[in-house]
């Protein structure tokens, strides 16, 4: 394995769909677009797989969370580019509330004193 | 075509969009001051396999099993080119068996299932039928059906029907078309709108005799004989000789009302009188049971409730006209169980044929689960190869079972096209008389249905097994024994011995059915039938639709009978109302007889015939005692009677009977002969009291005028001047049926003769079918054997204990196999007894022969392949490696 993927973290199942909804939250934006914006956000750690990226996206497509339309980028190149449908926008509230339920969860696991202490 | 279209195009943009990916991820890097090349290459390499990723996108598209299907079918039709014979036997075999079971769906379904197309809402249509006290069925008289239908409120509206030939057209080119005689709510209760014009208005549908002379014409008589013009509503057609009002046209696709027949033109019951030429009195007695009802079920209405009902207003009516109708009481029943029609008599049979059928089509589904085992077996390292590969064992079994999919598929529509060839033979098993206006059975959407679910059915029970068992042989053991000849696993021989079993079984079901069908129709043709059929000339004239009263209609028969005498070869001519042994029932009459005094619920309608001079001399039935009738038993003597000597054991106890009274036709009657017990209505039909009276002093205008001529060799030339006598003196009276009578009673054993050759056409496909199966198990188990019987003739075997050893396995399946299609088929026996003919269901020799047949098929197929394997060199087969 090349080093510079030594600090990459495998994602958990399901993550990757909040992170692409996420994403798509600020705006429209093509397959390319979302794997770079996740990488930026997460600090050069997530590194979205292109093998993983695709199949969701069109995934996440079929389920009528997200819409694809062929636009021209900025430097004039036909790129397929996706955007939140409203049934996506409830699916990533819904997605959110999940994953903040369940990170609290692992963190009163991880530090179990905290929660004595309050007992 | 459209789906491929749009993968295509979903394909071709997925490319691009990972292309896209490529560029831009190439262009970032390059604006971070990397070279193209670099750029590009360290691009690629990030990405990974493309076509991977192309790969499992794809899959969430969801149109992967589709795509699978797709290969599967490519690879099945790939597979069954490699191997046209097994192919060819496969589908050949699953036309014919799927082809015989869609042709006889196809008539039950005509005559049973759907009785009444074109009609509305049919299911709600009940026929409603007269019980005698003996419980045998009857026609229900206009008086009766009068009260039935203004008492009853559970039947919402009721209509009579009566079947009728009539002559329609110009009086002297008169063509005989199928009527049907209706009340004016007919098309009420059939729920049916006219095509063009208009049906029986209400002032035509009340029951005022003869006063409505209109006819409804059937939509194909009206595209035949007017081409569809509308104008002929309005116009006058000649019916029987009277002028009658064309008012409407029956939508198409509506055949009448009786099942699986085709009637042409419909006309007010009210017109029966004039019609039939009798007098008014016809529609007005009660004793005269003439006509068949149906009725539509009020809403919410159950057939059980609607016959309590009719049997309540039956017993009223009783006991009003307790001379009439003592003792008759009247059901509700569903069309296809009613008796007025060719679905009373082919209800049984189409039954019967139905499971036959399904016989062969259960041999052909074993055969074939056969062959794809052997296939299997002899795939099993392609398989087991795929399997090591990764290919998971549900898509294998999917691949297999989409290849016997393809062989059902192709045998299904195979088997559609011979239906739709062979439905028409329906004509083959019914009386010639009912065939003239018999309906195609059409192939409708349920019929093709049907022959879908059984393509399934195919799948599922030819299939299931060959492909687990493929896709299921363990990679390690097949591997290692790569390149040499696996003996079969204990998995395929356990399923194979089943077969062989199952097929010898239904094998021996079949010939056992043939058998006792074949049997019962021999017996029954062997009947004396009392009289002698042989050189006599038969034809019938209907003087009624001549408009003949007595008078002329005795002026006639004695002009037509001085002319035939005169011809050569002539012996002697008569004629009566009835001709023994037609397939309709004869008539009755109600009788008492001096002395004799009858049970309570005894049946005294005793069936008889109106004869003329000479008839017992022509008909050869001998004369036991007294004397014939003479010309002095006219009108102006005294009534006599001829009675049979059942009649005499039953009634008179074996008594003198000349000289005794019988009461008919309100008159007494005094016995002045006995004849000879004959048959009258079936060959098969036990001993039955009989009497004949002459027609000089018994009347009708509605009487069949048979005329029986007995010649001194063949009846041919009777058989031509008998019509041409008859124009000779009335052109406008033809005659009809013109036939030796031989012929024409041979349909009475009509029912024993379709079940005797379809059984045996049928037992005979699946004997055929079982033995090349049972064939091609027994060489199969033998060729994967021969490995080992070439080692034990190296080792010095003797070539007699090989067969031994080969014939020691066939011989447990073949007694497995016997005695579980001898007990099925004595089990199912019960259920066909009533049609035999002094057969026992469990006939010795019937059973006997089906053991004999079916051991013989069974030696065969162990023989051959067991001579074939002594045959081996040793050498040979152990190099075979």
């Amino acid at each position: 394995m090349a080093p510079r993927y030594r600090n990459r973290i495998e994602l958990l199942q399901g993550t990757l769909d909040l992170l692409i909804l996420q994403t798509l939250q600020w705006g429209a934006q093509h397959g390319y677009g979302i794997s770079q914006a996740i990488r930026a956000n997460s600090g050069d750690i997530l590194q979205v797989d292109t093998g993983s990226l695709y199949p969701a996206l069109h995934r996440l497509e079929r389920q009528k969370w997200i819409s694809a339309d062929w636009k021209l980028s900025e430097n004039k190149q036909r790129v397929r580019v996706y955007r939140l449908t409203a049934t996506g926008k409830k699916q990533l509230l819904s997605e959110r509330s999940r994953w903040e339920q369940l990170s609290d969860a692992i963190a009163g696991v991880l530090s179990p004193a905290k929660r004595e202490g309050q007992a | 075509m459209r789906f491929f279209w749009h993968r295509d195009r979903k394909q071709q943009e997925l490319r691009q969009e990972l292309q896209s990916h490529l560029e831009l991820a190439a262009g970032d890097k390059r604006s971070r001051g990397e070279s193209a090349t670099d750029a590009e290459s360290s691009a690629h390499r990030e990405f990974g396999n493309i076509a991977l990723v192309e790969q499992v996108t794809r899959d969430q598209w969801g149109t992967r099993w589709l795509e699978e299907f797709l290969q599967d079918l490519r690879y099945g039709a790939r597979m069954l080119r490699k191997s046209p014979g097994f192919a060819t036997i496969a589908i050949l075999t699953l036309a014919l068996g799927i082809g015989a079971n869609t042709t006889i769906f196809s008539w039950i379904r005509a005559v049973l299932l759907n009785p009444l197309p074109g009609a509305g809402d049919s299911s709600r249509v009940v026929a409603l039928e007269e019980l005698a006290p003996s419980g045998d069925w009857l026609p229900i008289s206009y008086p009766d059906f009068r009260d039935l239908r203004d008492n009853s409120k559970l039947l919402d509206s009721m209509t009579v029907s009566y079947p009728m030939a009539l002559a329609v057209g110009e009086d002297r080119r008169a063509e005989r078309i199928s009527g049907e005689l209706v009340s004016g709510n007919y098309f009420n209760v059939l729920k049916i709108d006219p095509e063009v014009g208009r049906f029986f208005s209400a002032g035509e549908s009340d029951d005022a005799q003869n006063a409505h002379p209109v006819a409804v014409l059937s939509y194909s008589f009206w595209r035949t004989r007017y081409h569809g013009e509308p104008s002929v509503i309005g116009t006058t057609i000649r019916i029987n000789r009277h002028s009658y009002t064309v008012i409407g046209i029956t939508p198409k696709g509506f055949h009448g009302s009786l099942p699986g027949l085709d009637f042409q033109i419909f006309v007010p019951a009210t017109m029966f009188a004039q019609l039939n030429a009798t007098g008014d009195w016809m529609l007005q007695d009660r004793k005269t049971r003439t006509f068949r009802v149906l009725a539509r079920l009020a809403p919410q209405t159950g057939i059980e409730q609607a016959r309590a009902e009719i049997a309540s207003i039956t017993a009223h009516v009783a006991e009003v006209n307790r001379t009439t109708n003592e003792g008759v009481s009247a059901t509700v029943l569903p069309i296809w169980k009613s008796h007025w029609g060719i679905q009373d008599s082919m209800r049984a049979p189409l039954g019967i044929l139905m499971g036959a059928a399904g016989v062969v089509l259960l041999i052909v589904c074993a055969n074939i689960a056969n062959l794809l085992l052997t296939h299997a077996t002899s795939r099993q390292k392609e398989l087991s190869v795929r399997v090591a590969l990764g290919a998971p064992r549900s898509r294998l079994v999917r691949q297999l079972l989409t290849e016997t999919a393809l062989l059902s598929v192709a045998g299904s529509v195979l088997g559609l096209f011979s239906a739709f060839w062979l439905v028409g033979s329906l004509r083959y098993l019914i009386p010639t008389a009912a065939a003239r206006n018999l309906l195609r059975p059409p192939i409708d959407s349920v019929v093709l249905w049907f022959t879908a679910a059984l393509a399934m059915g195919v799948v599922m029970l030819a299939g299931i097994a060959p492909a687990i068992y493929g896709a299921r042989g363990n990679v390690n053991d097949v591997l290692k024994e790569f390149g040499r000849d696996s003996t079969g696993s204990g998995r395929s021989q356990t399923l194979r011995t089943l077969l062989v079993v199952a097929e010898m079984a239904l094998a021996v079901i079949a010939i056992v059915g043939a058998g006792l069908f074949l049997k019962s129709f021999r017996l029954a043709r062997m009947v004396q039938p009392g009289f002698d059929p042989q050189h006599v000339a038969l034809a019938r004239f209907s003087m009624s639709t001549a408009g003949y009263d007595a008078a002329q209609a005795d002026a006639f028969c004695r002009r037509l009978r001085e002319r035939l005498e005169s011809q050569p070869g002539v012996v002697s001519v008569s004629y009566a109302d009835y001709v023994p042994l037609s397939v309709a029932a004869g008539a009755w009459e109600d009788l008492q007889i001096e002395g004799y005094v009858p049970g309570a619920s005894e049946n005294m309608k005793i069936y008889r015939s109106v004869v003329a001079l000479g008839y017992f001399d022509t008909m050869k039935i001998p004369l036991l005692a007294g004397r014939d009738f003479t010309l002095n038993d006219d009108i102006s003597h005294a009534p006599v009677m001829i009675v049979n000597q059942t009649f005499v054991n039953r009634f008179l106890h074996g008594e003198y009977a000349i000289g005794r009274k019988v009461n008919g036709w309100g008159h007494w009657f005094t016995i002045i002969g006995v004849a000879q017990d004959a048959k009258y209505y079936r060959l098969t039909e036990a001993a039955t009291p009989y009497f004949y009276v002459p027609m000089r002093q018994i009347y009708r205008p509605e009487f069949a005028f048979n005329f029986f001529v007995r010649t001194t060799g063949s009846p041919d030339q009777a058989i031509a001047a008998l019509p041409r006598e008859g124009q000779a003196i009335d052109p406008a009276l033809p005659a009809f049926g013109a036939m030796p009578l031989a012929e024409f009673i041979s349909a009475s054993l009509f029912q024993e003769q379709i079940a005797a050759n379809l059984m045996s056409l049928l037992a005979g496909i699946a004997f055929v079918l079982a033995a090349m199966g049972l064939y091609g198990v027994m060489a199969f188990a033998v060729a994967q054997r021969t490995r080992e019987i070439g080692i034990r003739l190296a080792m010095g075997a003797q070539r007699s204990s090989v067969l031994r050893l080969v014939a020691r396995q066939s011989v447990v399946l073949l007694l497995a196999g016997l005695t579980a299609g001898l007990l099925t088929a004595a089990a199912l026996g019960r259920f066909v007894s009533w049609m035999l003919f002094s057969v026992s269901p469990s006939d010795a020799t019937v059973y006997a022969f089906a053991a004999a047949a079916t051991i013989l098929i069974a030696v065969a197929a162990t023989l051959m392949p067991a001579v074939r394997a002594m045959r081996v060199d040793p050498l040979v087969a152990l190099r075979y490696e």
